[in-house]
C-alpha cells in the first residue's frame, strides 16, 4: 500500500458505529492482558511466563498454583499489585485528559496543566500529615482538593462574556504555582524519612499503596463511566458551548458532571502514585490521531491505552537499572514534554 | 412562524428595549444595525441561549420559554458567526452532531440519522468532502458544513450570525442562494444577520433595523432600507437609489468625511 493510500485510509475515516467501537476496545483489551503478563514477568527475578501466567489463574480462580512461594511471593503480592496500580492510574489520568480537553475545547489541557493534580497532591499530602492512620483519607482529600481547585480556577477564569479558554489555561497556571509552592512549603518542613517517602512519591511512583487498590479501582470505575455516558454530549461541547446549547445539550449539567468525574479520576490517581505528567496529554491525543476524534471511542480507548502505556513505562522505570528504580513520573516526562513541544507547534 | 412580544435584555446597561416585530413563515428575514445595536443579543434570545428579561417569543404558535432544549433544538437551527474547531472530526460526523436532539443521549446514530445528515450535506454541497476532517476544510467549506449540521434536525426555522462575514463574494451569493432555496423549496424560515446591506436588500423579504438597542423599522426592504433611516442608523453618509437589476434598494457608501468634502465643493 503505497503511504498515499495509507494516509487516505486513516483521513478518509468512517463514522464510528457500535461494530468499529466494539472491536476496537476488544482488540485494545487483548493488547492489555497481554502486556500486563508481559509485565509482570519482567523482573530482577526471573519468573518463567508459563509461572506467572499459572500464578495469575490462581490468584482469580482462588485456586493453589505449583509454584515456589517466593515466586507466588514475588508475582501475587509485589508485581501483580503493581501492574494493576499502573492500569488503574493510566486509565484514569489518560481519560481525565480526554474530558479536560473536550470541555476545555483544548487538545492541550490536562490535569496536571490546570493545576488539579497540584491541588489533589496537596489535599493528599494534607491527609498524610494530618490524618496519616486513615488509609482511605488520602483518596478523598485528594479528590476534594482537586474540585476545590478546578472550581476556584473556573471561577478564575469566567470573563464578563463567559469563560474563555485561554483565561482559563492562565488561570490553572497561576493557581498550579500557588499550590505547588504549597506542597513544597510542606515537603520542606517535614521530617527526615518522611520527607524522602513523600518526595519520591510526588514526583510519581506506583510502588507503595497497593492496600488502596480496590477503593481507587472503584473510584476510576465511576469516573470513567460517569465521563462515558456524557461522550456523546461532549462531542457537541468540544466544538461550541452555545452551539450545542441550541443543538439540544443540557450544557451546565454535561459541565458539571464531567469537571467532577474528571476531578474524581485526577484525584484517584494522585492519591496513589503522586503527580505523573503528560499522560492525559498524549494518550487521548494518540488516539485521536489513530481513531478519530469522537468521544464515544476516545474516552474508552483512552482508559486502555493509558493503562498500557504506564505498565510499559513502569516496567521501564523498575527494570533498566534494577535493583534500582527510575522514577516513573521521570520516564512519563521524559517522553510527554518532547510529545506537548511537538503538538505545541503543530496546533500553532 | 416567529413573533417577538416586547423584548428587553440588559447587562449593565440596556441592550434591547421594548423590541418588538413578527417573521411570516418561509421569509427570509434581514436583521440589519452597526456593532452594538443589540443583534447578537437578539439572536441569542431567539435561539435560547439567553432569557430576556421581560417579553415573550413565540414560535410556531408556542412560547419559547415553555420548550425544553430538545424540544427548541427540533425546531430551531442556529448557525454561529465564527466556529473554531480544534479537533480534527470528520464532516459527516460533526454533521451528524446535528441530529442530537433526535437521538438517544448515549449510543449511536440510527440509520434515519444518517439519511437526514446525507440530504443535509448534498443541500450544501458538502457531501463530496463528507469524511475529510473539518480542520483541512477552507473557510467557506467549513461554513457549509456548519450550516449542514443545524439543516440535519431539519428546522423548522433557521437563525444564521453573520453567514457571510468571512466569505469572498462569490461565497457571500452562493450562501445567500442557498439560505432563499431553503425558504422557497423547504419551507423554512431564515432570520439573518448581517453586515451586508446590498446583499440583504437582494435577497430578504423583509428587513428589522436596530440601534441602540431599538427598533427602528420593520418591514419589507424598500421600506425599511431608506436613505434617511439608514443615515440615521449607522450614523454615516450613504446613497440609496433602485438595482437596475432587481429594482432593489441599492446602497452606496459616501462616509461623512466625503460627504462634507462633497458639499462644500457644491457650495462654495
Amino acid at each position: 500500500m503505497s503511504v498515499k493510500a495509507l494516509t487516505d485510509q486513516i483521513l478518509m475515516r468512517e463514522r464510528l458505529t457500535a461494530q468499529r467501537l466494539a472491536t476496537t476496545l476488544a482488540a485494545l483489551a487483548i493488547l492489555l492482558i497481554a502486556v500486563g503478563v508481559f509485565s509482570v514477568a519482567l523482573g530482577s527475578e526471573h519468573v518463567g511466563l508459563t509461572n506467572v501466567i499459572r500464578i495469575i489463574a490462581a490468584e482469580i480462580t482462588g485456586g493453589a498454583a505449583e509454584v515456589s512461594r517466593e515466586q507466588r511471593i514475588i508475582i501475587a503480592d509485589i508485581r501483580l499489585p503493581r501492574v494493576l496500580m499502573a492500569i488503574v492510574v493510566g486509565a484514569a489520568l489518560a481519560v481525565a485528559g480526554s474530558a479536560y480537553q473536550a470541555l476545555l475545547r483544548n487538545p492541550l489541557a490536562d490535569p496536571g496543566i490546570l493545576g488539579i493534580s497540584s491541588g489533589a497532591a496537596l489535599g493528599a499530602i494534607s491527609a498524610t500529615i494530618f490524618v496519616e492512620s486513615i488509609a482511605i483519607s488520602r483518596p478523598v482529600a485528594a479528590f476534594a482538593g482537586a474540585v476545590i481547585t478546578i472550581a476556584v480556577v473556573y471561577a478564575l477564569g469566567q470573563g464578563r462574556q463567559g469563560s474563555g479558554t485561554e483565561r482559563l489555561i492562565l488561570a490553572g497556571v497561576i493557581i498550579n504555582a500557588l499550590l505547588s509552592s504549597i506542597v513544597i512549603f510542606l515537603v520542606t518542613s517535614a521530617s527526615g524519612a518522611r520527607q524522602r517517602n513523600v518526595l519520591s512519591w510526588l514526583i510519581g511512583d506506583l510502588s507503595g499503596e497497593s492496600r488502596l487498590l480496590l477503593p481507587v479501582a472503584l473510584f476510576v470505575l465511576i469516573g470513567i463511566g460517569a465521563v462515558y455516558l456524557n461522550a456523546r454530549s461532549l462531542n457537541l461541547m468540544m466544538i461550541g458551548e452555545q452551539e450545542a446549547l441550541t443543538l439540544g445539550v443540557e450544557a451546565r449539567r454535561v459541565k458539571v458532571a464531567v469537571y467532577l468525574a474528571a476531578s474524581l479520576l485526577t484525584g484517584a490517581a494522585v492519591a496513589v502514585s503522586g503527580a505523573i505528567g503528560f499522560v492525559g496529554l498524549i494518550i487521548p491525543h494518540a488516539v485521536r490521531l489513530v481513531g478519530g476524534s469522537d468521544n464515544r471511542l476516545v474516552v474508552p480507548a483512552s482508559a486502555l491505552v493509558g493503562g498500557i502505556f504506564l505498565m510499559l513505562a513502569d516496567t521501564i522505570a523498575r527494570t533498566v537499572v534494577a535493583p534500582r528504580e527510575l522514577n516513573l513520573g521521570v520516564i512519563t516526562s521524559l517522553v510527554g514534554a518532547p510529545v506537548f513541544v511537538y503538538l505545541l507547534r503543530r496546533t500553532n | 412562524m416567529l413573533e417577538a412580544r416586547n423584548l428587553k435584555f440588559s447587562y449593565t446597561k440596556p441592550v434591547l428595549k421594548d423590541v418588538s416585530f413578527s417573521v411570516g413563515s418561509g421569509e427570509l428575514f434581514a436583521v440589519l444595525g452597526p456593532n452594538g445595536s443589540g443583534k447578537s443579543t437578539l439572536i441569542k434570545i431567539i435561539v435560547g441561549m439567553l432569557k430576556p428579561e421581560s417579553g415573550t417569543v413565540v414560535v410556531d404558535g408556542r412560547n419559547a420559554a415553555s420548550m425544553s432544549r430538545r424540544e427548541t433544538a427540533r425546531v430551531i437551527g442556529y448557525v454561529a458567526q465564527e466556529s473554531t474547531v480544534r479537533f480534527p472530526l470528520t464532516a459527516m460526523e460533526l454533521v451528524l452532531q446535528g441530529r442530537f436532539a433526535q437521538g438517544r443521549l448515549i449510543g449511536f446514530e440510527s440509520e434515519r440519522d444518517v439519511s437526514e445528515a446525507e440530504w443535509a450535506m448534498r443541500v450544501t454541497e458538502t457531501i463530496e468532502f463528507a469524511a475529510r476532517p473539518v480542520t483541512e476544510l477552507s473557510g467557506g467549506e467549513r461554513q457549509r458544513v456548519m450550516l449542514a449540521r443545524a439543516l440535519a434536525v431539519r428546522p423548522r426555522l433557521l437563525v444564521l450570525d453573520e453567514p457571510v462575514a468571512n466569505l469572498d463574494i462569490t461565497h457571500q451569493v452562493k450562501m445567500l442562494e442557498l439560505i432563499q432555496r431553503l425558504t422557497i423549496k423547504e419551507g423554512m424560515t431564515a432570520i439573518v444577520v448581517t453586515h451586508e446591506l446590498n446583499l440583504a436588500a437582494e435577497f430578504a423579504m423583509s428587513a428589522l433595523l436596530l440601534k441602540n438597542g431599538d427598533a427602528i423599522a420593520c418591514g419589507a426592504p424598500r421600506e425599511v432600507m431608506t436613505r434617511s433611516a439608514l443615515r440615521a442608523v449607522f450614523d454615516t453618509d450613504l446613497l440609496v437609489d433602485d438595482s437596475p437589476v432587481s429594482g432593489a434598494p441599492r446602497v452606496t457608501l459616501i462616509g461623512r468625511q466625503r460627504s462634507e468634502e462633497l458639499n462644500s465643493r457644491i457650495e462654495p
